[in-house]
Parts: structure tokens; sequence; C-alpha cells
């Protein structure tokens, strides 16, 4: 039933493959096709610029005031290519290697291939584009290493890749605009996907600033809008990072793949209160030097300085001796967790772990560390107040990007067809686990390089104009959206959304965040359900609907993570095997480490919505590795 | 043609404008300083001075007009610039701090240069139109500088217009685009170098001459 | 830690309210109670907006997103002074400890012609983006482009041109000119474009369009006041001023010879 129609003919062939069969529109054709894109981060920019350049006419929406302020902007580290400039035995077939042993083994194959393989053009075009990577002095690009890869492959722009990398794309989508071949609409959030006869045909939005809602119609649909961190409240997401468009799109028949794969990244600045809104991440290269430790007796509330050495537990040395405070995201973060679940979390909170630089400033002296950190070290002494120079930084994991997604084929398309997904909201590359430096090339590699392609596929198949706005599926479209937001306004309880949107966080992160079991999950899902009948009987929204109205958008939106949120659920309670970023305490190793089940779940799960209060409807891709062997992770 | 004008009337172009007829104006300056150092060594050379001055004839015509041109483009940019950029900011802030980017000098660029269009009219007013009667020319001076709030008027006159020059000759290299001329550019040494040579420079010269006589 | 750890305090604050563009604002007085000195501005706005949705009324609207220094969504001018009063710092990264109990606050959203309020803080910086599509980026295809090291570029250019494209455009320079004028926005983009071999082919046509784009959306003019330079937030020099001036005078009489 799920055909990820993967081209024929060997791996490296693959794309060739298809881009030599896929039909092609003639170009006076083109003009006559208009494409809706959703999202202006990297995958939406760079596809609406690619596709206007070919000819089609592009509508392109964001939520922001402005394109450029997408959430691809705060990517710190960098992007990963094929490039092998450092001659350090780089290839593209490495890259597709590590990309999906780090997913661990739950990405498709092919898809990854294709990644590593366009990943090299991605560098030539942002270069093209006038994005200033870090250079050496003579004049070539500098390469660093990250997260795990035993070859120098990340390209980055000082501590800012993401925000370079999108006013790259954001310039380019900017010229097509001036050149009329991209129409742009800011402060519109989508609130509904239109489909017409199994195709979608457009989109129904909110305008932010007036409150209308507007109707667009066209000959296909891309989403790039990112992924649903955001569902736990706090996150290293954006503020206006949200699932409403994803999630109304699996409502109107799109599958949605793993759900449960969320990405918890273990050094962010701790929660300090509970009116924080936000967390920061601080980059994962701090784990190069800093020490990670507790007390080891619980409730140790001494200043971490009177903590004689006998008295502290390095946990991560102590149980992985050879990887010790360089173990991959997922086990540090799980191990952090643990530690502080036994009470030996420090700080005001007690969720938090020491990060603690004073054997390496002893060791290499406090100029050296400085010049690898003095920006990290300074954005956490203007957040905390706290010198970490003097005293060990506090660290706690938080959940940090999105592997699942709406499920796509080889062309990016969903299962109702016309609708592409790109970026961050797809499930396609990064299987359990996304790699550092990988999230921006992925993005890139569908907007620029993959979909302008693929949905050509689509497009040469159809008719241009077939519906427009006057088509009733949009009326009622518009009409239920209208509803939702008039129910919203009219309940007139005593909790406010963020209230609520905090309470389903706590619910997620506690029993479907970094680890997960059976009965958790099972009791998650009742309080969800319970909370959802909160919301619905006791929300406070201020002001009316024909207004800028921020309190507004953002109970629709918890209104949307509330049902997503038991979607994360269902999916973790299917896959009882552990993978990557699902920790499930009921299939581990006798070491305490994540056990994979490849005879049963090595596939994608697919979630069918059918209908309120109804379970989802599962499908499964299996996934059949042809090209490397899978092996189980240790790291001891 | 078209473009010329379109390049003057831009913003840009319009702050050339200012750029240019003020770096004149500073070079005006030094001259009229040197010539007026003068002073210093007696009248007997200060009335060299003005006669060769007068002797050049048409030139010195030509040069006055060339001036009064400048100075009436000055003014009239000047003033068109401040027009706008009130215009650009039609409601103003409740509160409003300086972060520290703006100095005495720059922010009272428009009320130091009417302060200067004002005495540069009486400046004219009373000296040249002394100086063509062909009376004793350090005599009109002594007899000016006689009268002690005559001294305090000039004095503080050479202070505005030291005041304008602090912020403006800096201002000028920046907006021809000269090299680096963030917070720590030489410009800006230069530029209260030379204001202060101005300001000591005409404002010693009525003390002089009211001790001397 | 301990010496700073963290406390609670009371302020009074006067923030602008305008239900829309075209209607008259004023300053309205909250009080925000048991601020933890750990918070950000947003986080006390958030709490100050929580109890004002409970009562009823109307939250303070604000732009703001990625709430960590880089998206450049919020701003405003607090106590005078854009993005508050530290240097180099967004109003999402200023935290409430630079604040004392019992201060008055006074919160004014950016004011320029080319800003219009959207409502209370917010305001429409779509001009910035306006300048952008006027030709701020090199006008490249996808595809085609040639190898990445195909044409070295010297370290310091190179960085001198990120030192220029970090702008995040928040609109800061604006709101703290004396004059509400672009040129440090422009300048940047033109700055590091033109440093690039890339984007210096056509850069003599860039400036000369975004700089007319500029003048056409109603900011002032440049007096070399140096505000916006101390208040970036990413501590973008007026250096880019100076050099934007200079390409433009050159790019205009190029223009004059027929080139580009």
């Amino acid at each position: 039933m799920l055909d990820s129609k993967i081209p024929e003919g060997p791996l490296e062939k693959k794309w060739d493959n298809y881009k030599f069969n896929v039909k092609l529109v003639n170009p006076a054709n083109k003009r006559k096709f208009n494409v809706i894109v959703v999202g202006t981060g990297l995958a939406g920019a760079s596809a609406s610029a690619s596709m206007a350049e070919l000819g089609y006419n592009v509508k392109t929406f964001c939520i922001q005031d402005s394109p450029r302020r997408a959430h691809s902007i705060a990517a710190q580290g960098g992007i990963n290519a094929a490039k092998n400039y450092q001659n350090d035995g780089d290839s593209v077939k490495r890259l597709f290697y590590d990309t999906i042993k780090g997913g661990d083994f739950r990405a498709r194959e092919a898809n990854v291939y294709r990644l590593a393989q366009v990943s090299n053009n991605i560098i030539d075009q942002c270069v093209a584009q006038g994005i200033p990577f870090a250079r050496e002095y003579g004049g070539l690009l500098a390469n660093r290493s990250f997260g795990g890869a035993q070859v120098s492959r990340t390209f980055y722009a000082r501590g800012q890749t993401g925000q370079q990398l999108l006013l790259g794309a954001y310039g380019a989508m900017s010229r097509q605009i001036q050149a009329g071949k991209v129409k742009l609409y800011t402060r519109r959030e989508m609130r509904d996907l239109v489909v017409v006869d199994g195709k979608a045909r457009g989109i129904v939005v909110r305008n932010l600033v007036t409150g209308e809602i507007e109707k667009y119609a066209a000959d296909a649909v891309v989403m790039a809008t990112g992924g649903y961190g955001n569902a736990f409240f706090l996150s290293t997401n954006a503020m206006a990072c949200n699932v409403s468009a994803a999630h109304k799109a699996y409502k109107k028949g799109a599958f949605f793949s793993n759900p449960c794969y969320t990405q918890i990244h273990p050094t962010c600045i701790p929660v300090h209160g509970d009116y924080q809104s936000k967390l920061t991440l601080m980059s994962e290269s701090l784990r190069n030097d800093g020490r990670v430790w507790v007390p080891k007796e619980a409730g140790d509330k001494r200043k971490p300085e009177d903590i004689p050495e006998g008295e502290r537990d390095y946990f991560l040395e102590r149980k992985y001796p050879s990887f010790g405070n360089l173990v991959p995201r997922d086990v540090a973060s799980r191990n952090a967790k643990e530690q502080c679940d036994a009470g030996k979390g420090v700080g005001e909170t007690g969720f938090a772990v020491y990060l603690d630089f004073r054997d390496a400033i002893a060791r290499d002296g406090r100029d050296s560390i400085e010049k690898k950190y003095g920006n990290l070290f300074q954005m956490y002494e203007r957040i905390t107040a706290a010198d970490p120079y003097t005293t060990p930084m506090m660290i706690y994991p938080a959940s940090h990007y999105t592997m699942g997604g709406l499920w796509v084929d080889y062309s990016l398309q969903s299962t109702l067809k016309g609708l592409f997904v790109i970026g961050e909201a797809n499930f396609s590359d990064h299987g359990a686990n996304r790699l550092g430096a990988s999230a921006l090339m992925q993005g890139l590699a569908d907007g620029y390089f993959i979909l302008p392609y693929t949905i050509g596929g689509y497009l040469a198949g159809a008719k241009p104009g077939e519906v427009d706005e006057s088509h009733p599926e949009f009326s009622k479209s518009a009409k239920e959206v209208e509803e939702l937001y008039a129910k919203l306004l009219s309940i007139d309880g005593d909790r406010t959304c963020d209230d609520i949107h905090k309470e389903l966080g706590k619910i997620l992160w506690d029993y479907c965040g970094m680890a997960r079991n059976e009965a958790g999950l099972l009791k998650a899902k009742e309080m969800i359900a319970d909370l959802r009948k909160e919301f619905w009987t006791n929300l406070k929204v201020a002001g009316t609907m024909d207004q800028f109205n921020q309190n507004l958008e953002n109970a629709a939106r918890v209104a949307d993570f509330l049902e997503f949120g038991e979607l994360m659920v269902t999916d973790a309670l299917f896959r009882k095997e552990s993978c990557g970023g699902h920790f499930n305490e009921e299939s581990q190793t006798e070491e305490n480490e994540a056990k994979r089940d490849d005879e049963n779940f090595c596939c994608v799960s697919a979630w069918g919505y059918r209908g309120e209060g109804e379970e989802p409807e599962l499908h499964r891709e299996e996934l059949a590795f042809e090209n490397v062997e899978l092996s189980q992770r240790s790291y001891k | 043609m078209n473009s010329f004008l379109n390049t003057i009337w831009s913003s840009i172009g319009k702050k050339w404008v200012m750029a240019i007829t003020g770096l004149s104006f500073c070079g005006f300056l030094v001259f009229h300083l040197l010539g007026n150092l003068t002073v210093y060594g007696g009248p007997e050379l200060f009335n060299w001075y003005v006669e060769h001055l007068h002797s050049l004839g048409v030139l010195i015509k030509i040069a006055e007009w060339v001036l009064l041109f400048l100075f009436l483009v000055h003014v009239i940019t000047g003033l068109l610039l401040a027009y706008e950029n009130y215009r650009a900011r039609p409601v103003r802030y409740a509160v409003s701090k300086t972060a520290g980017g703006r100095t005495l000098g720059s922010r009272s660029m428009a009320i130091t240069g009417i302060l200067i269009l004002a005495f540069v009219v009486f400046h004219l007013l009373t000296f040249r139109s002394a100086g063509q009667k062909e009376v004793g020319d350090l005599m009109i001076l002594t007899n000016w500088f006689h009268r002690p709030e005559m001294v305090a008027a000039y004095i503080m006159a050479m202070a505005v217009a030291a005041l304008h020059v602090s912020h403006g000759f800096w201002s000028a290299f920046q907006t021809l685009g000269a090299g680096h001329s963030g917070r720590k550019s030489k410009f800006k040494t230069a530029g209260i170098i030379l204001s202060l040579v101005v300001a000591f420079g005409f404002g010693c010269i009525p003390v002089f001459i009211s001790m001397v006589s | 830690m301990s010496a700073n750890a963290s406390k609670l305090i009371n302020l009074t604050l006067k923030v602008w309210r305008q239900k829309g563009p075209d209607v008259k604002g004023g300053l309205e007085t909250y009080e925000a109670k048991d601020i933890s000195t750990d918070m950000s501005f947003l986080e006390m706005f958030d709490v100050v907006n929580e109890g004002l949705i409970l009562e009823g009324k109307d939250p303070i609207s604000f732009d703001h997103d990625c709430r960590e220094g880089i998206c450049g969504a919020c701003g405003a001018v607090v106590n005078g002074r854009a993005h508050g009063p530290e240097e180099g710092t967004t109003l999402c990264q200023l935290h409430m400890r630079h604040f004392d109990d019992g201060d008055v606050v006074v919160v004014e959203p950016w004011r320029s012609k080319a800003f219009k309020i959207v409502k209370d803080l917010v305001v429409d910086r779509s001009a910035l983006d306006k300048i952008i599509q006027a030709g701020g980026y090199i006008s490249v295809n996808t595809g085609g482009a040639p190898d990445a090291n195909a044409i070295p570029i010297a370290q310091e250019v190179s960085d001198l041109a990120m030192d220029a494209a970090s702008c995040i455009g928040c609109g800061a320079c604006v709101a703290s000119c004396p004059n509400a004028s672009a040129m440090l926005f422009v300048g940047a983009k033109v700055s590091q474009l033109k440093l690039l071999p890339q984007g210096d082919i056509e850069s003599a046509k860039r400036a000369v369009t975004m700089v007319e784009t500029m003048d056409s959306l109603g900011f002032g003019n440049c007096t070399n006041e140096g505000e916006c330079e101390v208040e970036c937030p990413k501590g973008i020099s007026i250096t880019n001023i100076a050099r934007l001036n200079r390409s433009y005078f050159k790019a205009r009489s190029l223009f004059k010879k027929g080139v580009n």
C-alpha cells in the first residue's frame, strides 16, 4: 500500500535514473502552473526561489513578519558536505553511511544516498550566493569535525551558519519576488489544507494582522513547515514553531510518520523557573573539554567548588570509559535525566548536571579554553549570570529537533497527491536520530536540488488551474477554521493556553521524552485526553477574531498539539524496540543501552487519520538495507 | 543630466553636497585663519595682507561669489535634510536617550549651522562693509574689539563654528566613503584637532586685539 | 551563581498601547509584580500578559520568535534605548537583573515613518524586505555554480564580509537613529556582497537600486551620528556605511558611462 517509489538501479545511479525518467514540463507551460509553498526556512525559501527560476508561479507564505526570521536562522554549528577538501577520506558513500548509522538504521537508503550526493552542490551554490563561510589563510574553505563523524566535513560561518544559509536562500527568493515570480504573503498561518478528489489543491490561512480567513488555490502545495518540538512547550525551537499545518494535512489524509522520534539535545541551559518560555542550546562541542558530573550523595546542596573530588560522580566517564563525555546525544541526555531522577540533580530546580571546565583550564590554560569557547561562555553568562571559568556550567537536555514528520515517497510527495513535504516537516532522511550539521544539509537539498525536479514529474501530468478558490471545498474549510476560532473564544474559562501547553509539555517530557515505557505511555495517553477536555472547557482567550491576536493564534496551535501529542504517544507505544531518539526502557541491553529489534521494527510507521476519537490506522513501510549492514551501537 | 540630478537628489547625493561644500568651508577657514594670523605680526603686516587681498581685484570677487554660492547650497541642502529627517519620524519617542554614538557636535549640527549663518551675515555686514570704506584696516578691528561684549560674541561664534567642524569634518569624510571610519576613525581625531585650531586660532584674535589696544 | 542568585523585583511598566495602525495610541501603566531577575524582558512580558488575559483584558502584543537573539523579530525602545540599556543584545536576551526593584520602565515601539505600527509594540518592517528585494543578493540561479573552492577569498576579506552579514534585520538601527535612517541596514548588505568577488560583479547596480528603494520608503538621511552602531545587537560598524557611500558614488559614475 505504501509505495516509496524508489527508482530502479544500483544505489549510486538511482537519482540519475530518476532524473532521466521523470516527465518534464514544457518551459512554456511552467508559467501556467501555480505552486503554493508554506514556510520560508531553508527548505521553503530555497524551494520557492528554485521553482520560480524554473518558471513556475510561486505563492509563498510565512508566519513571521519577514521570511528571514524562520527558525533555520538559529542553527549554529554548520552544514555537512562530502567535499573531501581536507583529504581525510570523506566521500559521498561515507556521508551516506554515517547518516544511516547515526539514524540507527531507520531511514531509507535511497533518500539518504541522494542527500549525500547533492550535499556538494549545496556548498557550491551557497558560495556563489555570497555566503561568507569560514576560510583558511590561503583563502580556501575551512572545515571542522562535528557530532561523531571521523572526518572534517562541516562547513560553517562562525556560530551563525543557519543564519547565513537562510539569508542566502532568502536573497534568492527576494530576487524572484522582485522578478514577480514569487508572491510573498507574510504574517499568514496555514490553518487547513484543501483537498479535492484526493489531490491537494490549496490552503486556507489566517491573516494574522486582520484576522481574516483567506483562501488560496494552486496546482500543487509544498509544505516546509518545520518540526513539532514545541509539543514539549519548552524546547530550543522558536515560539512560533508549531505542528498545526502538518497536523491539518494529516487530518486531511496525509500519513504521519515516526512521530515518536524526537531529538533531545544534552547541552542546553537548564530550566530556571515556571515562567521560562524557551531553552537555549549550547554547542555540543563543549563536551570536548568539559567534564559532566553530579554529587555522589543525593540532595547535596553544597556549592560545586566545595564538593571534594572524591564526592563527585563523573557518571559518563564511569559508565562509558572509552567514549566518556563524548557519547552520542541520546546517551548523554538519558544519563543526565537518570541522575536527576535519582535526586542527584543540581541547581535550584534539581534538574541540571554540572559541565565542569576546571580540569581543562588547569591543563590547557584559561586562554586556550577562551579561544575555543569564549563566545559560548559569554552567552552562558549573559543568560545565567554565572561565570563558567570559575564555577561549573549547569546543563540539562532539551527538545531540539524532530525526525518524524509527514510521510513522503522518493519524490517527496506525501500520500496525498500534489502535497509535497520538505525539510524538517517530512520524515525522510534522519531515521531515528539526526547527526549534527545534517539538518541544514537536508533542508537545502530538498529545496534547491530535489523538489524542483520531482514536482515537475507531478505537474507534467496535471492540467493547470483545474480548481480555483470558488470550489466549495475552500468555503467548507474556511468555515471550519472560523468556527474553530469562534469556539476557542467562546469557552471563557479560567486557564490560559500557555498554562495548558505547559502541562501538556510536562506530560510528554515525563512519559514520552528521553525514556519511555508502556505503563507511562498508557498513562500519558489518558492524561492528554483529560487535558484536552480541560482545554475545551476551561480555556480563556483574550480579544476577538478580527484583530491581531497572538493569544488566539497560540490557542489554536495548542489545540493541535493536544491532538498531536497523543499521536506521539501512540507511535511510541507501537515501537516496542529502542532506537535513536526513542528509548524504550523495556528494550535495553544488559548494560542499559538501547536495543533495536530489527526483526520486528525495521520499518517506518505511517499513521493515517480515521476521524475524531478513533485510533489512527497504522501503515508500515518496511526498510530494506541492501548496501549497509545493520549493527548495534556500543560506546563502552 | 537626468542621472546627475537623480544622484544629487538621492539621500546620499544630498549628503555629498553637504560634504563637498562643507569641506570647502574647512579649506576657507584654514586660509582665512592663516591670513588673520598676520594680526599677531603687528599693524604693518596685517595691513600689508589686507592690501594684497584687495589687490586681487576680480579674483577676490569671484571667490566671494563662489563662497556665497556654496554657502547657500550648504544651508539650503542642510535645511532640506533636517526637514526630511524630522519627517522620517512622525511620532517621537516619549523617552529618548543616546546610546553613546552622538556627540555634542553631531546632535547640534542644525542649531550651530543656523547660528553660524547668523554670525556670517553679521560678520559680513560689519567687517566687509567697513573694509570698503578704506579706513585703516586694523583700526576697524581695534574699534570693534574695544567693546568686551563684541569679544565675547566673537569667541562664542568661534566656539559654535568649532563645534560644527568637530562633527562636520569627520562626517564629510564618512559621507565620501573614506576608509575605515568607525568609532575609532583617524578622521574623527583630525576633525577635533581642526575644530580646536579654529576655535583657538580665531578665538584668540579678538582677545589679543582688545589687550593690545 | 550564589553571588548572583535570582531575586524578585517589582516594576512599573509604561507600555505603548495602540489598537491598530491608524488609531491613536498612548502609554498605559502596568504593575509587574514578583519578577524574577533571571527572566528575560520578554518573559517578564509573558507574566504580565498571563495576568491580563485572566483579567479579561487585551494582552500586550509584541513580536518575538527565537528568543535567542538571532531571528531579529523582537525589539522595542526601553527607557529610550533600542533593545534596552545593554549593548550588543536583543530584547529577548536582556535579563531583568539589569533592572532594580521599583524601576519605572517605559516601553515604546520602533518609531519610523517607514515602520507602521501594527499593534502595540508590533511594527511592520516589510520596508526592510523591500530593500533587499531591490538587489540585496547575488543574481545566480540554482545549479551551475562553480566549485566552492574555485575562487579563493582572503580570510580577512571573508571575515569583514561575515561581520557585515551578521545583520539580523531587527530594525534597531532605524529605531535608534535620530533621523530614522536605514543606512546601516543597507550598508551592511551592500558591503557584504561587494567585499566578495562573487558579489562585486553587480555591486554598482545593487548600490543604486537599493539606495533608490530605501529613499522611496520614507527613511531619513544618515547624518553620521553613530547611534546605530552602538545599538546594533550584532555590533555592525558604520564603516559599512562609508563603504556604501563609496560604492554608490562609483556606481553613479559607472552608470553614466553606460556600464551595467
